[in-house]
């Protein structure tokens, strides 16, 4: 498989550059989104639409998280509670300085999206690297086709980024976003259900689909898309491994002879069907 | 062919083909003649290659914690410290005697592989240093005795005289030479991964939250994880010596182990572990009789 | 050739030491590795270290920054690292192609990995050819020359009493010019290699480990494996490691160092899941990364035959036994 990185020189692309943490936003009751600029208030780097960058609260740990946005002079990650790190991130307040590397990783095919008619397909946090190009799209919404998001979560409070998808995104021109939650709840008045199935019930017909989610959503995703006729090449998501360098080097994020930082996230269902079944 | 070997595929066809196991550990030959690796064995076919010679050292109990989920009785080859482990195991908990088949080898003591280098099989090859300390070449549990058991070396053996002369030294001097020798430890584990005291489902050392030992490779983390390990195998060593001899960087491990084990039987009297399945480790049980200068 | 009576080594060594760190072989009970030459140091010209010569540029830890807490404010500040023009004497074939794997893997493929380079830079290699295999060396059957490293600065041959030296390239012209008064110009030809005692055939492995993903021979090859780190650790190609720190009150410093992918923690993710399970996960990821994803990705094996994981694996694994499985395998 050939390799897509771009060829970044830095002066060391293992040490950091001092960041802060300018705003945070809780999104739901485990997953918080981190505005980080550098201690100057720049934009750290500029990343493509799904790629990751390294993020660390060096006296914590380090760990690699998908940039789900930015603006002109920040990034944007979603992370969830899970371990070390993502606990001491979750009681940080505001000003807290960090450090940061990237951007690492593909991306999404963006030209290869361009002029397409474009099926995004979300489930909890999975949302966060999709959201990165439904912002890229929206924000050059003349280049793409319609656009249709679906996105479930175990519950309503579950829901990630409530402001674009109740808000921002509905109102965009040629935009729907169907929204699911697992199980019914009092106050909940839109579909009820799990996403593999909600995908089915609203059948698309084939198109470019960019999914993320739970790897057993991701498996039903897959066999709905199949069963709707979708293209292997046309069905885009996104891989996660435990990474330490974030540049190809470390080793510990392979799956055959790709390095999943280096190669990845990104891949299409076809190139997926060539790599080893299991890591 | 000698005739052990013999007796081990023997026994070994007859306990595979009526069903009796339906897996085998023993010894075979690679490439090297040197050395007598171990094979797993589950088909009546593959008998053919097992051996036993003067290079048998590995300790096959220890596989058994990989195999507890395994349907069907195993089979092992058990030398003297070897069958102490599988009591020590089953004292843990770790496995359960009745999937077991153990067939007990007297053995004669072990040739030193690392002598072997270089030479042409059949050379004058050193006696294994850990089997001159050994006093119980007889397997000490046992379904079947391949043959008749073997005289209890007696004589004084190196480690003996290492730990002579480290007791003999200052505490300082002790320190500088145990500095001396941890400074080395790469850390790759194969002294904990080989022994069978080491039987810990997750070891502490491997744990990420919190991380008692932190990955760097310096003096102090080796001492701290060297000096945990004797710590935790204390009571519980069988003293196979596995540990000394896996060791790619030489660090005399068996000399800690003998100590502690000596220090252990002057506080608690005799008490080698592994010997009596009813006696519990001194270490693991408390005794109204029990020393307590230390409080 | 340019020659140098072995009796006289030690006073090359001293004088190229005014100039260079001159890292040699040398071996005893405790220690069998590549370690700065000072005068009264006994050279190994026999056989190879049980340590590969990879921490030369990859040491086992590395500093690579520091940083101080104050508050929520975090500075963080790279280590200067003054690095030292060196000279490594004697290292063999095998870890030659090791060093060349290494270079692949740290300056190739977009990234430069700034530690290894800069002491990469500064290093001159002179080779030492091999003549007597030892009993667990396969480099012949990897295609490698044990009389002629590639990538050698300077390539010394034994001749018995005395060493010959002969350069390779314009860096190693200089070495040999700076040092001209001490060798002797005679007329001499190299001894042969001896016999090897284990080989593998490697033709076609990588081909059909593409397709033994999920061949059951994976069961019975890591079934004997303990799950130690001493082949890794012992490998001059492998170079997987973890980025950790150690924070002392307020400040502290981050560190990367060897990691084994034979180790649990290897791939855990935070959260819990583990993609490489159980120890069949991990060999099979071990030999097909050393056999088939390096092949793949840079075009050649991640094994140079110098045989130290066979030599020292506590259950006698046997990577030229576990070649031949591959190739009698039916797919």
């Amino acid at each position: 498989m050939s390799v897509s990185t771009a060829d970044i020189k830095r002066i060391n692309p293992l040490i950091p550059i001092r960041g802060k943490i300018t705003k945070i936003v809780q999104e739901t009751p485990d997953v918080k989104t981190f505005h980080v600029t550098t201690l100057d208030g720049q934009k750290p780097f500029i990343p493509l639409p799904g790629q990751l960058a390294m993020f660390s609260i060096p006296q914590v740990g380090e760990a690699m998280f998908s940039i789900t946005s930015q603006g002109p002079h920040h990034l944007e990650m979603s992370i969830k509670e899970v371990g070390q790190l993502t606990r001491f991130l979750h009681e940080v307040e505001e000003g807290q300085e960090c450090g940061i590397r990237g951007p690492y990783g593909n991306g999404f095919p963006i030209d290869y999206c361009k002029g397409k008619d474009l099926l995004f397909i979300g489930g909890g946090i999975g949302l966060a690297p999709v959201r990165s190009l439904i912002n890229y799209c929206v924000e050059n919404r003349k280049d793409f086709g319609k656009l249709t998001v679906v996105y479930g979560a175990r519950s309503y409070a579950d829901l990630v980024f409530k402001e674009d998808l109740f808000e921002n995104w509905p109102k965009m021109e040629n935009m729907e976003v169907f929204v699911t939650i697992d199980r019914p709840e009092e106050g909940w008045n839109g579909h009820v259900g799990f996403v593999p199935a909600y995908v089915e019930e609203l059948n698309f017909s084939p198109m470019v689909t960019i999914t993320c989610g739970p790897p057993i959503m991701i498996k039903f995703v897959l066999q709905s898309l199949a069963k709707m006729g979708f293209n292997d090449k046309d069905v885009i998501t996104t891989l996660e491994m435990r990474m330490k360098c974030g540049i190809g080097k470390c080793g510990r994020c392979n799956i055959g002879s790709c390095y999943v930082c280096l190669d990845g996230p990104v891949f299409t269902l076809e190139q997926l069907k060539l790599l080893p079944p299991e890591y | 062919m000698n005739q052990h070997t013999v007796k081990m595929r023997e026994l070994a066809r007859e306990l595979l083909s009526s069903g009796q196991v339906s897996l085998v550990l023993g010894w075979e030959k690679g490439n090297l003649w040197y050395k007598s690796p171990p094979v797993f064995i589950s088909r009546v076919e593959d008998v053919e290659k097992l051996i036993f010679d003067e290079f048998c050292h590995n300790n096959l109990a220890k596989y058994l914690m990989d195999l507890v989920h395994h349907s069907g009785k195993i089979a092992v080859f058990v030398k003297g410290c070897d069958s102490r482990a599988i009591n020590r195991l089953l004292q843990d908990n770790q496995i359960k005697r009745e999937k077991l088949y153990i067939i007990g080898v007297p053995c004669p003591g072990l040739k030193d592989p690392d002598d072997a280098v270089g030479k042409k099989q059949g050379a004058e090859v050193k006696n294994s240093a850990k089997c001159a300390t050994c006093s119980y070449p007889n397997p000490v549990v046992y379904d079947a005795l391949l043959w008749e058991t073997v005289p209890v070396n007696t004589t004084k053996a190196p480690v003996e005289e290492l730990i002579a002369k480290l007791d003999s030294m200052t505490p300082d001097e002790r320190y500088a030479y145990w500095t001396e020798q941890f400074s080395r430890c790469i850390r790759c584990f194969a002294c904990r991964n080989v022994c069978p005291a080491c039987n810990c489902r997750e070891c502490c050392f491997d744990q990420a939250e919190p991380d008692w030992l932190g990955k760097a490779n310096n003096l102090s983390e080796n001492q701290f994880m060297q000096m945990t390990r004797a710590m935790h195998v204390a009571g519980r060593c069988i003293e196979c010596g596995e540990c000394e001899r896996v060791c790619p960087m030489n660090i005399p491990l068996m000399a800690i182990n003998k100590k502690v084990a000596r220090d252990i039987a002057e506080l608690f009297g005799e008490c080698a572990a592994g010997l009596d399945l009813e006696k519990r480790p001194p270490l693991g049980h408390f005794d109204l009789n029990d020393p307590e200068k230390f409080m | 050739m340019k020659t140098i009576v072995k009796s006289r080594l030690a006073e090359l060594l001293q004088t190229m030491a005014q100039d260079f760190r001159v890292l040699v072989p040398v071996k005893s009970e405790t220690v069998s590795q590549f370690v700065p030459w000072q005068e009264g140091l006994t050279v190994n010209l026999e056989g190879n270290t049980v340590l590969p010569p990879k921490d030369i540029f990859f040491p086992q830890t590395e500093k690579m920054y520091k940083f101080k807490v104050k508050g929520s404010s975090v500075d963080i500040e790279e280590f200067a690292e003054d690095v030292q023009k060196q000279v490594i004497f004697g290292i063999r074939s095998c870890d030659m192609q090791s060093i060349d794997c290494l270079d692949k893997v740290f300056l190739t493929k977009g990234y430069e990995d700034t530690f290894y380079k800069t002491k990469r830079d500064k290093t001159l290699l002179v080779a030492l050819a091999c003549t007597k295999p030892q009993d667990t060396c396969f480099c012949e059957s990897l295609g490698l020359n044990p009389l002629e490293a590639s990538g050698a600065d300077i390539q010394v041959y034994d001749l018995g009493d005395a060493l010959g030296f002969v350069a390779k390239t314009p860096e190693g012209e200089e070495l040999l010019a700076k040092y001209a008064s001490l060798f002797t110009e005679v007329n001499a030809v190299p001894q042969k290699v001896e016999g090897f005692n284990l080989k593998a055939e490697v033709a076609g492995i990588p081909e059909k480990l593409a397709k033994m993903f999920d061949h059951p021979i994976w069961d019975e090859v890591s079934q004997k494996c303990l799950g130690c780190g001493a082949c890794a650790y012992l490998c001059p190609t492998c170079h997987c490691f973890d980025i950790s720190g150690n924070v002392k009150a307020d400040q502290g410093y981050k560190f990367r160092c060897w990691d084994c992918c034979m180790f649990s923690e290897y791939t855990r993710m935070a959260g819990g899941h583990n993609p490489r399970p159980s120890k069949k996960e991990r060999v099979r990821n071990r030999f097909m990364h050393k056999l088939y994803y390096f092949q793949e990705r840079y075009g050649q094996l991640l094994c140079t035959g110098c045989g130290r994981c066979i030599a020292k694996c506590p259950v006698g694994m046997d990577i030229t036994a576990i070649i031949e499985k591959i190739k009698e395998a039916e797919v």
